[in-house]
């Protein structure tokens, strides 16, 4: 049975993956994000609207396709969000 | 000596449900998370309940002196205690707790204002009861699923307020024996386990950013 997952869990998937898969500065592509989260375009299209607005991922044009990395802001939330996850796990929750 | 259990678990109980209010409180300011948000609501209140009582039993000894703290700020402590575990078994998604029909819903409150404060309490605590072995059997189950070490800790935790709040219920029957005592006990110790896996959380790395919301 798939695992249920938050629309919190989702964006830290998307944030993890813009942090850690990718070895250098060039960002992720959204088909490389879609994959990796497993959400569908328009979803993770709204979603990654919403993150760059915040200011956790930034938007880089990189010839002529939009691609996304993560930005110092966006690292922070990511540390905060691990921590949190811990917390809420110890009242067997998820954040 | 139940003075002092009793100022002590008031105290502590305080305490430990402020400390993981206001970390809770940080997460949700940090994350946005809403189940964050409720778990702020549920430490604060219990934390609010705890301080009525034990603000109750201050004034009493301090002020009043009649050698009995009053009735109604017992059962208001307990009453926003129950606030605080209903949101604590609210984050397990209790919702199928409630009955599906409005009337129901409506006249599901109506015993609340047909009975005197000491039925009041029982109601509480008899609902307290409810409410935290639901929490304890959700939190242990989540052991097993993701083995987090801290939720056997939160899990007895809960458990041994729901042992110490059916004691506590329990020792209106057998007002003079050991029964209140032992309830207090257990439950000190239940606030204990409770805040053992919270401490550890190292909140010294995280940077509270008031703009991001």
């Amino acid at each position: 049975m798939a695992e249920y997952r938050t629309h919190m869990k989702i964006i830290g998937d998307i944030l993890l993956t813009t942090r850690d898969d990718l070895r250098d500065e060039d960002g992720a592509t959204v088909t490389y994000l879609i994959r990796k989260a497993n959400i569908s375009h328009s979803r993770i299209s709204r979603i990654l609207k919403t993150l760059v607005s915040q200011g956790l991922l930034e938007q880089i044009d990189s010839q002529g396709s939009n691609k996304y990395r993560i930005s110092q802001t966006g690292r922070e939330f990511l540390q905060a969000y691990n921590t949190f996850t811990n917390f809420a796990d110890n009242f067997g929750l998820n954040i | 000596m139940e003075f002092l259990l009793e100022n002590i678990l008031n105290l502590l109980g305080f305490l430990v449900g402020l400390a993981i209010g206001v970390m809770s409180i940080i997460g949700f300011r940090n994350t946005g998370s809403p189940t964050l948000f409720r778990l702020s609501i549920a430490f604060l209140s219990i934390s609010l309940g705890f301080f009525v009582i034990w603000m109750g039993y201050t004034i009493e000894d301090f002020v009043i002196k009649s050698g009995n703290i009053e009735r109604w700020v017992q059962t208001l402590g307990i009453a926003i205690q129950t606030i605080g575990y209903f949101f604590i078994a609210f984050s397990h998604s209790i919702k199928s707790f409630f009955p599906k029909s409005s009337y129901f819903r409506s006249v599901g409150i109506l015993p609340l204002f047909l009975v005197s404060s000491v039925q009041l309490e029982h109601i509480f605590r008899s609902v307290s009861f409810i409410l935290l072995v639901y929490g304890a059997i959700e939190t242990m189950l989540s052991y097993f699923e993701n083995k987090n070490k801290g939720a056997i800790s939160v899990g007895v935790g809960l458990g041994l307020l729901a042992l110490g709040e059916f004691l506590g219920w329990y020792s209106f029957v057998f007002p003079e024996s050991i029964l209140y005592t032992a309830s207090m006990t257990i439950k000190i110790g239940g606030l204990v386990a409770l805040f053992i896996p919270v401490s550890k959380v190292p909140l010294t790395k995280i940077k509270f950013d008031d703009d991001f919301e």
